[in-house]
């Protein structure tokens, strides 16, 4: 039986991203453990992430409420804003909006560095010099994107409300706990823990195909920068595929 | 090595921030499921829940209170609803007090109302049973809303076909020509008109508040979510109600009046043509339509009084606004 | 192949000639691809060997074979008394510890300065006692090469001699028996390149290592090499010192030398 090539070549990357999954877990919990470059991949990753991910978080809050309210407001309804953009917020354009944007950033500089290490011998440098070069980038950078994308998730939903709050301010007076309360009101924590659940497995799509795709460079410069698109094209494609299972599962679970 | 010291705090902060906001979100989301604070467990028992789920709120006097915990068959007419209530709540909430199943807003979610019971009973501890009364709900409230305008529809076609009678009744009107009451005949018939045509615009108006408020938009809607609204509105109903009877008993008298003579003057016996120029026959009449005129003037009053219901002055304001802004218009 | 002049392994520095590295019988493939066929080759201490053969015949993937990085389908690798191939984890980084290896592409870890660059491989071998004295050390290691004043630069900011130069003094700061030499050269200006040659040999003189040098210039082939041993079509084809192999009539090993 013959595949034709798309498929083929499809087929054949989730297979080599399966196989990369399965050693990462077989290594990340065998000694030894890179402890010091995991806070340094985390503060790279994290910190490093949170201007970006809070300037965007805060226009998208307050755009979202700006553009909701015409609509609210017609229906009589201003006064759901809050909940409405709590909502939204925190189950979906949150986690799936600075997800994007963490795999935009970060996805493609895992893709590039780990590339250009590839290309020019610095990961088989690493293996010579004694350091198993599996441990010491890529588990702790995927260790430290599914760690940090969490956090980032929490402050940027924290800005968008916050945006949104400058958003219902620019029409009306709202004070700050009121509009927290009525945004909180409306949600539950089946809402609330899928959600922050489901960014762990974006954070670990991220960290991983950005990882595979640097360490199976090839080709030289040309394939540094392959490797960074790839790497951000893919893993955005599997934040919308995990996006779409996690909501599959928490309505199967009965917490939607 | 100072700079990556300084890092790992800077990494800190952060990782710091996102668990405070997680502890924060956690705590802002679960304090109305009361996962935090310490409650007991009320009970009540209703023959119909109307759809209340679990995790609805529960109200004390309109204060938030608790949450539904649990509900479950105890027989095929008999459902028990469990309540997780604040702790705080066991120096308020009495054995006696009455709990119903109501509405969070016209549209909204359905809750638990607690209303204090009054009669001085001992304060309720864990698992006791309230006392409960099947909410008058929105629901019915409307259906009889609706039902009172069809009502009202029917005396007003009723009057207008009354008017209409007495327009074309060419034997009456030969009996105002040849005497001396046409002007007050005129002028109550005029009344009467002007009653008829203001009933049916205000039954048109109900009958689009009720399609508006059964689509659940408009302010009306609005003005409905609150409880208070809702007791005033059975109010308007019953007052409603009232003007229906009166407006019965006017159109009755009057269709009485205009066939009697309808049929008197066109067979050309009975009393009345006799009495024609009888002075005590033109006073009865007399006497008739001012009694048709106080009616009517009445009914205007009532049709008058209804519109200026608090309930309903936003809706009708509005309305003329609209009216207004279509008249200019055309101006324009 | 009968034809190749005898093999007389040339006179190491030091007096008892003892064997580093023993490679026999080594078979590699990609796919289809066959690139070692039964490749022997013999390294004895203190000697600079060059192994030479056109581009693509495997001479990098023999010496990363060596060093572990790659696995040879068929065959044994001895360096300094181990077979490498049987090696796992642990075993096989101390083994690494003792044998150095200079990249192509110098392999210099772009995100980290100099001093960074050289404490690496002191860092990640975790050789007790050599921690402590780590500072003195890198600053030893950078003077012999010749570039103690860039200890705080980033590798971008040096010109390729200098990263070759680097790059030498990694390998050279484990103090390696054996040094695996790829391609030193390429790359680099003929001045330079000369200047690399020199650093080389002077630096084998300095911490006594035997080295396999992987190569196609010519010049620099004349100045380091002991011996040379020709790879071809997957095997060891020719074996001898620059003069002995310059002077043989035999017409693969004459292409090289035109």
């Amino acid at each position: 039986m013959t595949l034709n090539k798309p498929w083929a070549d499809f087929l054949d990357e989730l297979g080599g991203i399966a196989r990369f999954a399965t050693r990462f877990f077989a290594q990340v919990f065998r000694p030894r453990y890179e402890g010091a470059e995991l806070l340094r991949q985390c503060f790279l990753i994290g910190n490093l992430s949170l201007p970006l991910v809070g300037l965007t978080s805060f226009i998208m809050g307050l755009v979202l409420t700006m553009q909701l309210r015409p609509s609210m407001v017609e229906y009589g309804v201003e006064s759901q804003i809050p909940a409405m953009v709590a909502i939204a917020v925190v189950r979906e354009i949150g986690p799936v909006i600075i997800a994007l944007i963490f795999a935009g950033k970060i996805g493609s500089s895992i893709g590039a560095e780990l590339g250009s290490m590839k290309v020019t011998e610095q990961i088989d440098a690493m293996e010579v010099s004694g350091t198993n070069p599996f441990k010491y980038l890529v588990v702790t950078r995927v260790l430290a994107t599914t760690l940090m994308l969490p956090v980032l998730v929490l402050i940027g939903d924290s800005i968008m409300l916050f945006g949104s709050f400058i958003g219902v301010n620019i029409y009306t007076v709202t004070s700050f706990p009121l509009y927290i309360s009525q945004a909180m009101d409306s949600l539950t924590f089946q809402e609330f823990l899928p959600a922050i659940l489901k960014t762990f497995f974006f954070g670990f799509a991220v960290g991983i195909i950005g990882c595979y795709k640097g360490f199976h460079t090839s080709r030289g410069t040309e394939g540094v920068g392959r490797a960074a698109n790839s790497a951000v094209v893919v893993s955005s494609v599997w934040i919308f595929i995990l996006d779409l299972l996690a909501v599959q599962i928490t309505d199967l679970l009965g917490y939607n | 090595m100072k700079q990556k010291a300084w890092n790992n705090i800077k990494l800190g902060v952060f990782v710091l921030a996102g668990l405070l906001l997680l502890i924060a979100g956690l705590y802002l989301i679960g304090k109305d499921t009361n996962l935090f604070s310490r409650n007991y467990i009320l009970r009540a028992q209703f023959s119909n829940v109307e759809g209340l789920v679990v995790g609805n709120n529960v109200r004390y006097s309109g204060i938030q209170v608790g949450t539904v915990k649990e509900v479950k068959f105890l027989s095929d007419t008999l459902i028990e609803v469990r309540m997780v209530v604040e702790e705080d709540m066991q120096s308020i909430i009495r054995k006696d007090d009455i709990a119903s199943v109501g509405t969070d807003g016209l549209m909204g979610n359905k809750i638990i109302n607690i209303a204090p019971g009054r009669t001085g009973a001992p304060l309720a501890v864990e698992n006791d049973l309230l006392r409960t009364e099947e909410g008058n709900s929105t629901e019915a409230m409307l259906a009889k809303l609706a039902l009172t305008n069809n009502n009202l529809l029917e005396i007003s076609n009723e009057l207008k076909k009354t008017v209409q009678n007495i327009n074309t009744s060419r034997n009456l009107w030969r009996l105002l020509n040849d005497e001396s009451l046409p002007a007050s005949v005129l002028e109550s018939l005029a009344n009467i008109r002007r009653a008829t045509e203001k009933a049916q615009a205000t039954v048109a108006d109900l009958q689009t508040i009720v399609a508006d408020v059964k689509a659940g938009k408009g302010t009306v809607g609005q003005l409905l979510r609150d409880t208070a609204m809702a007791v005033s509105l059975a109010d308007a109903v019953k007052g409603i109600r009232q003007l229906e009877n009166r407006a019965d008993t006017l159109a009755t008298q009057l269709s009485e009046l205009v066939t009697t003579l309808d049929n008197d003057l066109a067979t050309g016996k009975g009393p009345v043509p006799a009495a024609l120029h009888d002075s005590l026959m033109v006073q009865k009449v007399h006497s008739i339509l001012s009694r048709v005129d106080t009616s009517a003037a009445r009914f205007n009053e009532n049709m008058e009084a209804m519109k200026h219901n608090f309930l309903f002055r936003g809706y009708f304001k509005k309305q003329e606004k609209e009216k207004q802004k279509q008249a200019q218009a055309p101006q324009q | 192949m009968d034809t190749l002049p005898a093999i007389t392994p040339a006179p190491a520095a030091n007096s008892p000639q003892s064997l580093v590295l023993e490679a026999s019988h080594v078979y590699k493939s990609f796919g289809s691809n066959h690139v070692l066929m039964d490749f022997n080759f013999q390294l004895y201490k203190g000697e600079n060997v060059v192994i030479l053969g056109k581009s693509g015949s495997g001479k990098s993937v023999f010496i990363k074979c060596v060093i572990g990085l790659l696995q040879p389908d068929k065959g044994s690798i001895v360096v300094l008394e181990q077979d490498i191939t049987s090696l796992r984890n642990e075993a096989l980084d101390h083994l690494r510890a003792k044998v150095g290896f200079l990249f192509q592409s110098n392999a210099l870890y772009d995100s980290m300065t100099v001093r960074e660059n050289l404490e690496f491989p002191m860092r990640r071998h975790w050789l007790a006692g050599q921690q402590r004295n780590s500072e003195s050390l890198v600053q030893e290691v950078l003077e012999n090469v010749g570039l103690a004043h860039t200890i705080n630069m980033m590798p971008a900011e040096l010109s390729g001699g200098m990263r070759k130069r680097i790059a030498l003094a990694r390998t050279l700061i484990l103090n390696p028996e054996i040094i695996l030499y790829d391609e030193p050269t390429t790359g680099l200006d003929p001045i330079t390149a000369r200047e690399i040659g020199n650093l080389m040999l002077e630096m084998g003189r300095k911490y006594n290592t035997s080295a396999v040098i992987i190569s196609h210039d010519m010049n620099c082939i004349k100045l380091v090499a002991d011996r040379i041993v020709l790879l071809y079509d997957g095997k060891a084809y020719a074996n001898g010192t620059y003069e002995e192999l310059r002077r043989s009539q035999d017409n693969i090993v004459k292409q090289f030398f035109e």
